[in-house]
């Protein structure tokens, strides 16, 4: 049957700009005649209903309806814009910044906050009171739970930069699990498309940035977000060095360079490929690429093991529920890491951290590897899978 | 003529009734109950008298509230009116129960109201069932004759709907009368090709009385959970769907816990997602109303599904197996 070619292409083109068109419909119309007879969203559900059904049960069918549901955003302050009151034009809104909110929680009961052993004085012995602070320079404002309100597209100042980023809030996460402490090298491996790269430098802790992606295209994306949310000194090639390559081999040509690695691998992005049919990585041309990923995402956290010091921290994160692209990766490139390369890698208890955030996010309960926030509608963000990993040798 | 007719109409019930009483307008006491003439005050004009309300069966309180809500209402027919309830053989309270529901009745002609009862009893409601469905819903007096009669053609012509079924749909949810034609169908279609139920376990599940939202609310609730699937050509699904009955016909409380198993915080936060959605969708339709027919051309040669007129649309599910 012949496509029917018509001018409702214009239309959609013109139609594009002045409205908001929910993911769910972002198919290429004005090239396909007809729509796809087995979409990639359907094969995509189907996978996650047979993987998940049996990984998550009773948790899967609130996971599910929140991931086929609109997903909620959280604003990522950047302090390097001054545009007026822009916290507080959001908080008349009703939002909150969940890190300060959640941080000062716990605050509460806990009367020393030190990184030191010895201090015990206090008389709740919870090893909550042993814990590291989280940077509190990251602010993410958030609505409410159950309130479904959208963000406004952020504002420029006087100079153009942009006054906040909306990002998946859950994002911020693995940035806050990384802890930069001031002074320190930062690599960013799978940068693009720079969400959790304008959270690190959210912590103004960064001496050296490396921001890595594989994608020429989404570098480039990356790059012109920076430029929209940092002043022009800052985007100093001393300060943020910006490579496309592949980041495998940073592994090798950077070793044991950076006392902070964050490893964001390219996975199967669960709840784009539930919505978005679009370049969907569940289509049946992507197959291969799409069962390859595991091994991918092993060497890329091995490359990123490989470019942190000694002592230093590498941080592992996914947005997919997978237990073969979250914890079975870890454990294999922990063990790669040993057999192979001799290298120690020790997994940091996250759990303090589920805890404190646990008001906002909904914590899948004892993962044997890392932390996983579950999408829920009263909490629709995520899914992301972490791990910190404390390189020992 | 007409008014004959009804006098005689009249007679006949209160020959076999027994008590009837008759409104003033009665000039003779035509077959009536000997015991009952004497009383019936002569007035001329249909002006209903507290004096013929209590010789109808009102107690003086009723009759009070009947009368003073009469006379506000400035309806001319009234005594003809509660003259032809009466003969349906519902008892004082409940006239009186209706009358508060739906005061707009005073305002009709007896005649009317005896013809829309009559058409209403040629379309299958049995004596009991038209009486429950006039308690139950009063409004269905106000509606003129032809509406009844569109509403059933296009359920019989349009939903294949047979005339048994026709008959327990407005038994059981006559509020179907009063809903816009265009949206019946939907609600209609929603049902059949969205969820694939079909005539008989609509139904039985009470379709009609829910809501278009609230229908598509609880459907879309379970078929993103991965509870409910649209059957494909074969009318298969991978899961086992839930009866209609058990999704409509329980309180949401019931529905959350043995349908859904889910929370009623996660429910109300959906229930606004998918008011903003159909929001959204509404706006994208006004700009894209030939979208459809585009689409359309590529499902011509499918197999017209039962003979049911189908809609061109393409409604986003989880699971749909359009296959060709």
């Amino acid at each position: 049957m012949a496509a029917y070619v018509c001018t409702r292409s214009f239309i959609n083109k013109f139609k594009d700009s002045i409205r908001f068109i929910p993911r769910r419909y972002r198919v290429k119309t004005k090239w396909a005649a007809t729509r796809p007879k087995f979409p990639a969203t359907e094969l995509a559900l189907h996978n996650f209903d047979t993987s998940y059904g049996i990984q998550l049960r009773d948790l899967w069918p609130s996971i599910r309806v929140a991931m086929l549901c609109e997903q909620k955003y959280g604003a990522l302050i950047n302090s390097f814009s001054s545009v007026p009151n822009a916290i507080k034009d959001l908080e008349a809104q009703g939002c909150k910044d969940f890190i300060s909110i959640d941080c000062s929680r716990n605050e509460v009961h806990q009367p020393s906050q030190d990184y030191t052993t010895s201090h015990r004085d206090s008389t709740e012995l919870e090893p909550a009171s042993l814990q590291p602070s989280i940077s509190p320079d990251i602010k993410c404002l958030v609505f409410p739970q159950g309130d479904i309100s959208r963000f406004k597209p952020a504002r420029p100042d006087s100079s153009g930069i942009l006054g906040y980023y909306l990002l998946d809030a859950a994002s911020v996460l693995p940035v806050l699990a990384l802890d930069v402490q001031p002074g320190h090298t930062v690599l960013d491996l799978c940068a693009a498309p720079g969400g959790k790269t304008l959270a690190l430098l959210q912590t103004h802790s960064v001496n050296y940035l490396w921001v890595n992606d594989l994608s020429g295209s989404r570098t480039m994306r990356l790059h012109r977000t920076l430029q929209s949310y940092l002043p022009k000194e800052f985007l100093d090639e001393s300060k943020i060095h910006i490579t496309s390559t592949d980041g495998r081999h940073l592994g090798i040509t950077e070793e044991k360079s950076f006392d902070r690695v964050l490893v964001d691998v390219p996975c199967t992005t669960d709840r784009h490929s539930a919505m978005v049919e679009e370049n969907n990585i569940f289509k049946r041309s992507r197959t291969k690429e799409r069962q390859k990923l595991p091994l991918l995402q092993t060497q890329l956290l091995l490359a990123g093991i490989q470019a942190t010091r000694r002592g230093g921290y590498v941080v592992y994160s996914t947005c997919s529920l997978s237990q073969l692209q979250n914890e079975c990766v870890v454990q294999q490139a922990i063990s790669l890491a040993q057999q192979e390369l001799g290298i120690t890698v020790q997994v940091q208890d996250l759990r303090w951290f589920a805890e404190r955030f646990s008001d906002t996010f909904h914590f899948a309960p004892q993962l044997n590897v890392g932390e996983l926030v579950l999408p829920h509608l009263c909490a629709n963000f995520g899914p992301i899978y972490m791990c910190k990993l404390h390189r020992m040798n | 003529m007409v008014r004959w007719m009804w006098r005689w109409s009249v007679c006949r019930v209160a020959v076999s009734r027994g008590h009837m009483p008759f409104c003033s307008t009665q000039q003779e006491p035509h077959n009536a109950n000997p015991s009952h003439t004497g009383q019936v005050t002569h007035r001329p004009g249909n002006q209903l008298t507290l004096c013929s309300l209590l010789e109808m069966g009102f107690s003086e309180t009723q009759a009070k509230e009947m009368h003073e809500c009469a006379t506000n209402s400035r309806g001319k027919h009234v005594p003809s009116v509660l003259t032809a309830l009466l003969l349906l053989g519902l008892n004082p309270s409940s006239i009186l129960k209706i009358m508060q529901k739906c005061p707009e009745v005073y305002s009709l002609k007896g005649a009317d109201l005896q013809q829309r009862v009559d058409h209403l009893r040629k379309m299958g409601l049995v004596e009991g069932s038209l009486q429950r469905m006039i308690s139950h819903y009063p409004k269905v007096m106000l509606l003129p004759i032809k509406r009844v009669n569109m509403v059933s053609r296009l359920l019989r012509e349009k939903c294949l709907f047979t005339i048994h079924q026709v008959t327990e749909i407005l038994r059981d949810s006559p509020e179907v009368l009063e809903e816009d034609l265009a949206e019946l169908e939907y609600k209609f279609q929603y049902a059949y090709f969205r969820m694939g139920v079909r005539q008989p376990e609509m139904v039985k599940a009470k379709l009609f009385r829910m809501s278009l939202s609230e229908l598509r609310c609880r459907h879309c609730f379970l078929e993103r959970r991965g509870l409910y699937q649209t059957p494909d050509k074969k009318g298969q699904t991978l899961i086992v769907n839930p009866p209609l009955k058990d999704v409509l016909c329980v309180s949401e409380e019931a529905y959350l816990a043995q349908v859904a198993m889910a929370t009623a915080e996660e429910f109300h936060v959906f229930r606004k997602l998918m008011a903003k959605e159909q929001e959204e969708e509404g706006r994208e339709d006004e700009y894209s109303s030939d979208e459809d027919e585009e689409l359309g051309e590529d499902k011509d040669d499918e197999d017209d599904d039962d003979g049911v007129h189908r809609r061109k649309r393409h409604w986003k599910t989880g699971y749909k197996k359009d296959r060709k």
